[in-house]
């Protein structure tokens, strides 16, 4: 059963003359373990789509089904709940709570979706992406890359089926952003979890296997590579 | 949940400026409000105890349609009780005593000063009357040998101590003048207006020969407890009949008590506008921290909070402001009704001279303080802070999470 599959979606913002169709129309079915890219220009779409893949927004028309089940009818706290239990977020500018400790924000995860044993399944998360002996600082005391780092910690802290990342590198230079692709990459392999990010960034892309291309909200391309593209540093 | 409330408190902690703003006003109203009901309890047990344990006790036996207002003591009519009001007594009061008010001029020298005399039995007054407040310079006579036992304002006017010799003169019962050479036996400060500025206690054995009759004017009548008093009035007002007026301490002092409910809404009124006050900026603090963090609440929601949750944080934030804030001022004011109730304020400094005559007011006010009195403020300050965020709390709730998780 695929992970998330839309059905004739569309997402119009506004109404009357100043209607814009942000998304128009798209089929698309993700399997899981995928590591997907969406591709396109600044204002094709990208974050739309996922915001409506990861239940944080509502189609204007079609479906959402999550795991073979369709969201639309559901309410708040059916969809905050599924959020919480299934999918998780990373965002460009990291989206860190300020006032709470790198450790504390991964553990806030786990506390929103009810689980136990939250401060030690935070200092594990963290120790996966590498932060070790950084967990007691504030999100204003880490580099953005370790911001970054923290984030993933935290969308994966519950070890969620799908992980949604808007342009996950745009806000990091290009080693950070590689090296948080590349951290990405490794739970995809090592979990499984489905991972489906955006970019505009060609360079980012080529981590991918699969890799769609918006245009103006529609679907231009869909390509899915047969090898998995080379590791960074393994030449090249 | 307590993560939402350790998120809420570190919130609160990093804007602490402006936490701190916008819940002074509440520390205030709360403050006043505590402080407040624990001045005007003070003074209502303070007149409700003056008047309890100088003039009226429990319940006073006194002639029908006796005068009540202004410095009026007629002894026209005295009293036989009748034997059934005895077998009430007997029975249900832990003492009575008689006494007898007169209005007599009292001669020192070229002075001379009209005041109430207040005939008592020295020995057995006391069971009705207490005298623990008392401050007496010289003693408080315990036979007729002894003499009077003038008021410190009294004397203080006079400019007379222990020991002078003063003459007393009154109307006897029948109407003729009469007067007695008596020495003053003490002075005394009761701490009751009415007593230390107008009055003299003058031994039974001297009144009797001075208004000519033994009878006494009044009935003081103390009683286990004060709640007592209505009953045992009721049942003493068809053992007198006819001719005889059974009044409680809460009848006497009814109207200064009027006084202070007056008082007391004055009070409720500025703490009710202080607290209104102080919800606009709780209002506006939760509104603006809404709007500061448009970002967080988004990633919350990303993360799997729903919209109640959301509310639930806004709800916290205020609600602890107020808990915060009702319990410092709760604190402070409770302090200071503590002070108060321990270390009395001296009001005979303040203007206590324009109340003679039969106004009864302790002229030490003791606030009263009970720990319990701290609850509702709290719980007032809490509501008033819960109100207050529900708004703000709830637009926060109602933000699209797909565009905040996108603010700036
Ligand atoms: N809240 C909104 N209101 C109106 N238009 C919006 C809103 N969000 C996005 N859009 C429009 O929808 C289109 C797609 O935007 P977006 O999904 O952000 O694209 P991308 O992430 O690829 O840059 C753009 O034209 C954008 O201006
Ligand atoms: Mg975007």
């Amino acid at each position: 059963m695929p992970i998330c599959e839309l059905r004739g979606v569309s997402r119009t913002y506004g109404s009357g003359p100043a209607k814009v169709h942000a998304v128009r129309e798209i089929d698309l079915v993700i399997e899981a373990g995928e590591f997907t890219v969406f591709v396109g220009p600044s204002g094709s779409g990208k974050t739309t789509l996922l915001n409506m893949v990861g239940c944080l927004d509502q189609p204007s028309e079609g479906e959402v089904l999550i795991e073979g089940r369709p969201t639309a009818g559901l309410s708040d706290r059916a969809l905050a709940h599924l959020r919480a239990e299934r999918i998780g977020f990373i965002f460009q500018a990291f989206n860190l709570i300020p006032v709470l400790t790198a450790v504390e924000n991964v553990e806030l995860a786990v506390q929103l979706g009810g689980g136990g044993d939250g401060r030690a399944r935070a200092r594990q998360a963290l120790a996966e992406v590498g932060l070790t002996g950084l967990e007691g600082r504030r999100p204003n005391q880490l580099s953005g890359g370790q911001q970054q780092r923290v984030a993933i910690a935290r969308a994966l802290v519950r070890k969620p089926a799908l992980v949604i990342a808007d342009e996950p590198t745009a806000n990091l230079d290009s080693a950070n952003g590689a090296q948080v692709l590349e951290l990405m990459r490794e739970l995809n392999e090592k979990h499984g979890t489905t991972f489906i990010f955006s970019t505009h960034d060609a360079m980012v892309m080529e981590h991918a296997r699969r890799t769609v291309f918006l245009h103006d909200g529609r679907i231009a391309r869909d390509e899915v590579r047969a090898a998995p593209a080379p590791r960074a540093g393994e030449g090249r | 949940m307590s993560f939402l409330l350790r998120l809420a408190l570190r919130n609160l902690v990093r804007n602490a400026r402006r936490t701190v703003l916008s819940t002074s006003a509440i520390v205030v109203g709360v403050f006043y409000l505590v402080l407040g009901q624990a001045m005007v309890g003070g003074v209502e047990e303070g007149i409700v105890r003056s008047a309890e344990d100088g003039l009226t006790g429990h319940v006073l036996i006194r002639a029908a349609d006796y005068p009540d207002e202004g410095l009026s003591h007629p002894v026209d009519v005295l009293l036989d009780l009748p034997e059934p009001a005895r077998a009430v007594l007997q029975e249900r009061a832990r003492a009575s005593v008689p006494r007898t008010l007169f209005v007599a001029t009292l001669v020192a020298g070229a002075d001379s000063l009209r005041l109430r005399g207040i005939g008592f039995d020295p020995v057995e007054d006391v069971k009705v009357f207490p005298r623990e407040t008392w401050k007496v310079d010289g003693k408080v006579p315990a036979t007729a040998e002894d003499g009077v036992l003038l008021g410190a304002g009294a004397a203080a006017m006079l400019g007379i101590g222990p020991g002078t010799r003063v003459v007393l003169q009154t109307r006897t019962h029948a109407g003729a003048l009469n007067a007695l050479e008596v020495p003053v036996s003490g002075i005394v400060s009761t701490g009751n207006i009415a007593i230390d500025q107008v009055s003299a206690y003058v031994p039974h054995a001297l009144v009797a020969g001075l208004i000519a009759d033994p009878r006494p004017s009044h009935f003081g009548v103390r009683l286990a407890h004060r709640d007592e008093a209505p009953a045992v009035a009721a049942a003493l007002a068809p053992a007198l009949g006819d001719g005889f007026e059974v009044v409680t301490w809460e009848e006497e002092t009814r109207e200064l008590l009027r006084m202070q409910k007056i008082r007391r809404r004055a009070l409720d009124a500025f703490v009710g506008v202080l607290l209104l006050m102080s919800s606009f900026g709780i209002a506006n603090t939760i509104l603006m921290a809404a709007h500061e963090r448009v970002r967080e609440i988004g990633t919350l929601r990303a993360m799997g909070l729903s919209r109640r949750g959301v509310l639930a944080l806004f709800l916290m934030e205020g609600g602890l402001m107020g808990v915060v804030s009702g319990l410092l001022g709760a604190g402070l004011g409770g302090a200071g009704a503590w002070w108060f109730s321990v270390h009395p304020l001296d009001l005979s400094e303040m203007g206590a001279k324009g109340m003679g005559g039969n106004i009864q007011f302790s002229t030490w006010l003791y606030a009263r303080f009970d720990p319990a009195m701290l609850v509702a403020p709290v719980l007032i300050s809490v509501a008033v802070a819960l109100l207050a965020s529900a708004w703000p709390a709830r637009s926060a709730s109602r933000m699209a999470p797909a565009e905040a998780v996108r603010a700036a």
